[in-house]
């Protein structure tokens, strides 16, 4: 596990600029926000999922995600039909700031056009880069 | 751009401890904890909050009575020396310029606490309007830090560093007191709907904050015992929202009559004059086209100020102010309705996003005034 100041970075995943995650699960991607949006919100209190059966295009919102103050879109990292997403936040949204990489996921996608959507994504050393340079802003 | 950034006496403090913000031209914590442990404190215990970002305005004078009952719409005259009210300042129109808290501090001295982005504004104002009054208008912002101590252990909190005995201060009144050996004058007002206080520290400017820095220090190691934490203004927002109380600037602004924000309980048409009288006389005459309410959400959903509220396929109002009530654990609002639909338990549709979500119009405070707020019964 990689870490940027106070913020986790699991090797394993792909990451987007707009800090989002996914995991390669078989012939699925999990889709999460990271450590460092969950942060940035702190205090998740509602998570709009996006709708089973949705084909999603690489970056397009696919829900959202409230603190008590702030709104913040959440974008899709992988293109792709929404095959599951976690019920478990409707009753309980601070799972994605307790444990944004695993039960705060938000979506299992069947991914479309997996190895070009991954391109255009960052592994966790260029993803800690990216932080870094936000954080020195 | 603009003006430099305006720190108050605890920068230092705040900057450590808590996430900032600008607000108002001033830097500010919008938390430390968290807004909802803050919240929490202040709905149980006992929380503090640095709010010398707000204005101070002293009116001094043997007419300063009779200016601020022109000025303001609330009666002045009732108001005995050592006591407080709510009030607002209309433009000719009977638009609200500001709304804030009246304190008579002596016979011919009363101080006026606007909000922080009308400070430059209302002082313009009032010079403007007091010249043919013998009145001397003076902003002493600078000068005072200002804290407010909130919630059911305020006043037990308080008492332990203060020399008076503050049972004898009742709601909407003050005094002067020293408070950790700083003189301080106590007013027992607030912004959360808990009984609580707020406190100037006289002669306290930002060049020589030791005074300030020395009330805050002491009401939190008094309020340690009960858990009281330091808020931001992400917790006052909320709390101030649950009691229904107006944002100015959200809630109310020159285009919304206090009339409409159903702040008319601060209207006093019995007055000889005051500047908007006419124009809200004729409005009460003719009638409101639109009421504030509140909305409680019956589905999962926030609202957010610009939401629009529907009923039946028909747009019928917007929200002002919206969040996640901390106490409630579901979507708040305060929205403007065409006041046929401004009745409580009318069901509305908020336009959240691309969604419709269900709410109702519900009477404020939005909690159970048993259990919470000054009036609890435990």
């Amino acid at each position: 596990m990689m870490r940027m100041h106070d913020y986790e970075i699991p090797d394993d995943l792909y990451y987007s600029k707009e800090h989002e995650w996914a995991r390669l699960e078989g012939e699925y991607a999990v889709v999460g926000i990271t450590d460092y949006a969950q942060k940035a919100l702190h205090e998740i209190v509602f998570v709009e999922t996006p709708l089973v059966g949705s084909e999603l295009k690489q970056m397009e919102v696919m829900g959202v995600v409230e603190s008590v103050k702030a709104v913040s879109d959440i974008f899709v990292p992988i293109s792709g039909e929404v095959v599951e997403v976690n019920q478990a936040l409707a009753e309980s949204p601070e799972l994605v700031n307790k444990d944004p990489y695993g039960a705060g996921w938000i979506a299992k996608i069947l991914p479309a056009n997996l190895n070009r959507d991954l391109e255009n994504l960052m592994n966790a050393q260029q993803y800690a880069d990216h932080l870094r340079k936000l954080e020195e802003k | 751009m603009g003006q430099p950034t305006r720190k108050t006496h605890l920068h230092g403090f705040h900057s450590q401890r808590g996430r900032m913000v600008s607000f108002a031209g001033f830097e500010m914590p919008m938390w430390y904890k968290g807004i909802i442990p803050e919240h929490m404190a202040v709905r149980n215990a006992v929380g503090i909050f640095d709010v010398t970002h707000m204005g101070r305005v002293l009116i001094n004078g043997p007419e300063a009575e009779a200016f601020l009952d022109y000025v303001t719409t609330n009666n002045v005259a009732a108001l005995a020396p050592l006591s407080a009210h709510y009030s607002t300042i209309c433009n000719e129109l009977g638009g609200i310029k500001d709304d804030f808290i009246v304190s008579r501090l002596e016979s011919e001295k009363l101080l006026l606490v606007p909000n922080a982005i009308n400070r430059a504004k209302d002082y313009e104002w009032l010079v403007k309007q007091s010249r043919a009054f013998d009145v001397k208008i003076e902003d002493v912002s600078d000068n005072i830090a200002m804290f407010a101590v909130q919630g059911p252990k305020a006043e037990q909190t308080l008492q332990q560093i203060c020399d008076e005995d503050l049972t004898k201060i009742q709601r909407f009144k003050g005094g002067w007191a020293k408070l950790a050996e700083v003189d301080v004058y106590v007013s027992r007002t607030g912004y959360t709907g808990e009984d609580g206080f707020e406190l100037f520290t006289w002669n306290t400017p930002l060049s020589n904050p030791d005074n300030a820095i020395k009330v805050w220090n002491a009401v939190l190691e008094a309020g340690q015992r009960v858990g009281i934490e330091p808020c931001g203004l992400g917790a006052r927002d909320t709390l101030r929202l649950e009691a229904g109380m107006c944002l100015y600037g959200n809630d109310i602004d020159e285009n919304i009559t206090p009339l409409e924000a159903e702040l008319s309980f601060v209207v006093k048409f019995k007055k000889e004059d005051f500047i908007g009288k006419e124009a809200l006389l004729k409005q009460k005459t003719e009638g409101l086209k639109r009421k504030r309410v509140g909305l409680r959400m019956l589905e999962r959903g926030i609202p957010r100020p610009h939401h629009e509220v529907w009923r039946k396929g028909e747009k019928i109002g917007y929200v002002t102010s919206g969040t996640f009530s901390p106490i409630l654990k579901r979507g708040i609002a305060m929205a403007y309705l065409s006041t046929e639909y401004a009745m409580e338990n009318t069901t509305v549709d908020v336009r959240i996003r691309d969604k419709f979500v269900k709410g109702e119009v519900v009477t404020f405070p939005f909690y159970d005034t048993r259990q919470y707020g000054f009036r609890r019964e435990t």
